[in-house]
């Protein structure tokens, strides 16, 4: 298993790639940050973070299609996390469906948390797509995330491929024997993959942290790619942060 | 719904979780500097690949639902509740960023339900279970259970409390279906908390993170400190006075009645769910826990 596909288009040639990664990760925050700052209902508005993401999708050269794929599942969950406030949040009655019964407030609630959502997680998705994880961290590490978080995070990244993969073998092996059969017998087996799995990580943890120090390791986890925040880069979010606080005052005002 | 997607939370709520998740991060990584040697770096990284990978797995649970582990009190309970917040962090923080699971504007809100409440939350009444049961074995892992059960229905009231002051539900709906289905996943996570660290004390008790014991006399008064606190709450409402107190008869008497400050969330000890006497029980459990933290601050210096 590996999430290598996800930064499929960290490579190609466009727009995007001489910006750099922390002007990317803020870029993403300004949009997901612009959207939910938008009041709701103001609809015309919100399709603004939408049309900037599909419009920086066009510029990155990651297909719709693409973009709509990976932001599917995501976007189902949304969908599915928010149909309960259609009958939840309080207004005037617009239609019954069964016991429930519909408000307007909901149906506004329902239409602006999918809209401001699906900028954001278009935006996410953008992120990923064109940006690779080390590089992530490193432009976290730059935005003065604790060191420990980032550090965590790299190590984290190396160890996420061989757990997983890990458990999967030991789901295998279990399948494999038939072992797991009822509820009871399932949860007790998962819980030991899951036991195993966490007492190997450690072991491995400490095999690997050996490893380094053999390599050099003095506490610090170098970038090979080092691509600092240049002025342009800071000049572009700065430019797309004032858009959308511009959007929001309107939306707000109005 | 533990992680909440963009799209819900007003930007105050954003920006208030935001200002205590980054605070409460930052007070973990001054304290992890200083406390954590540099070669437990690997297995911080090792543990948040293992949160990050046992999220990917559903447990079956009862009446056709299944849940998957939080985690935050069972890395609590095996390096400390300031490496447990940073370790859940990192995992809000990879799947927000990597899989858009959780929103990146609601990142704080994530941080602090899961991360703050549920690590930081969870590890203090783990702690507290421990003053009051002893510190064995077997008792820590009960403990480390009960308050696994504990931080998930705190991640919830966190959930509800944020949904319901960005006005996307009401308080009383809020916490009835966003707490209900918490119920459920700590019944999980306890389960699921209990028999990782069972299994994986028993392959590797070194694992058991450092604890200092509490004495006898301590556990004892602690038990008695926390049982009459817990019945002079219970009983000053049962037996409360509806009049007026000194200082708002003096706020009538001086024309101040109507130009509050503001309205305190349970005025009254009046709460949308729960009867007087329980709000009271409640007001106990977070007095206790402020007046914990400051007495560990203290008590460092």
């Amino acid at each position: 298993m590996g999430f290598h596909h996800l930064d499929q288009y960290a490579d190609t040639e466009s727009g995007l790639k001489p910006v750099a990664p922390a002007a990317r990760v803020l870029g993403t925050l300004a949009i997901a940050l612009g959207a939910a700052s938008l009041p709701p209902g103001a609809w015309l508005e919100m399709l603004v973070p939408l049309l900037l993401v599909l419009g920086l999708s066009r510029v990155a050269r990651v297909p719709l299609a693409t973009l709509l794929r990976r932001a599917s599942v995501p976007l189902g969950f949304l969908a599915l996390a928010s149909a309960g406030l259609l009958v939840l949040s309080p207004g005037n009655p617009v239609a019954t469906i069964g016991p429930f019964t519909v408000t307007d407030g909901g149906v506004t609630l329902v239409g602006s948390a999918l809209l401001r959502g699906g900028a954001a997680i278009g935006a996410g998705v953008l992120l990923v797509s064109t940006t690779r994880f080390p590089d992530l961290v490193e432009a976290l590490r730059e935005l003065r995330l604790p060191a420990v978080v980032t550090a965590a995070l790299g190590l984290a990244y190396r160890f996420l491929y061989l757990l997983t993969d890990e458990m999967a073998q030991l789901h295998r092996a279990a399948a494999s024997r038939n072992a797991g059969g009822g509820r009871v017998a399932r949860r007790n087996l998962m819980l030991g993959i899951t036991a195993s799995a966490l007492t190997r990580g450690f072991a491995r943890s400490e095999r690997v942290h050996r490893a380094m120090l053999a390599r050099g390791y003095t506490g610090a986890l170098p970038s090979l790619h080092p691509h600092p925040l240049d002025a342009r880069s800071a000049g572009a979010v700065l430019a797309l942060s004032l858009l959308l606080a511009a959007v929001v005052v309107a939306a707000r005002l109005r | 719904m533990a992680h909440i997607p963009d799209g819900f939370l007003s930007p105050a709520v954003l920006a208030g979780t935001a200002a205590v998740s980054g605070g409460a991060l930052w007070l973990a990584a001054r304290r992890t500097r200083t406390s954590l040697a540099e070669r437990q770096l690997p297995l911080i990284g090792a543990m948040t690949a293992f949160l990050f990978a046992a999220q990917l797995f559903n447990f079956p649970l009862t009446a056709g639902t299944s849940a998957h582990l939080l985690g935050g009190v069972l890395v609590a309970a095996l390096a400390g509740p300031a490496t447990a917040m940073l370790v859940v962090f990192s995992v809000v923080l990879v799947q927000a960023l990597l899989f858009q699971d959780g929103g990146i504007a609601a990142l704080g809100a994530n941080t602090l339900n899961l991360a703050v409440l549920g690590a930081g939350g969870g590890w203090l009444v783990w702690r507290w279970l421990l003053a009051l049961l002893g510190t064995g074995q077997r008792v820590r892992l009960v403990a480390a259970a009960l308050a696994a059960f504990a931080s998930a229905m705190l991640t919830g009231l966190g959930v509800a409390l944020e949904l319901s002051l960005s006005g996307a539900v009401p308080l009383r709906a809020g916490l009835l279906v966003v707490g209900g289905a918490h119920v459920f996943v700590g019944l999980g996570e306890a389960v699921l908390t209990g028999g990782i660290l069972a299994l994986a004390w028993r392959a590797r008790p070194e694992l058991l993170s450092a604890l200092p014991t509490a004495g006898p006399s301590a556990r004892r008064w602690t038990l008695a400190a926390t049982a009459a606190a817990a019945g002079v709450a219970v009983l000053a409402t049962l037996f409360a006075s509806s009049s007026p107190d000194v200082l708002q008869s003096a706020a009538v008497r001086f024309g101040l009645r109507d130009s509050s400050l503001g309205s305190a969330p349970f005025a009254g000890y009046a709460s949308p769910l729960l009867e007087p006497w329980l709000v009271a029980l409640a007001g106990v459990a977070v007095v206790f826990l402020i007046g914990y933290l400051l007495l560990r601050a203290v008590a460092r210096r």
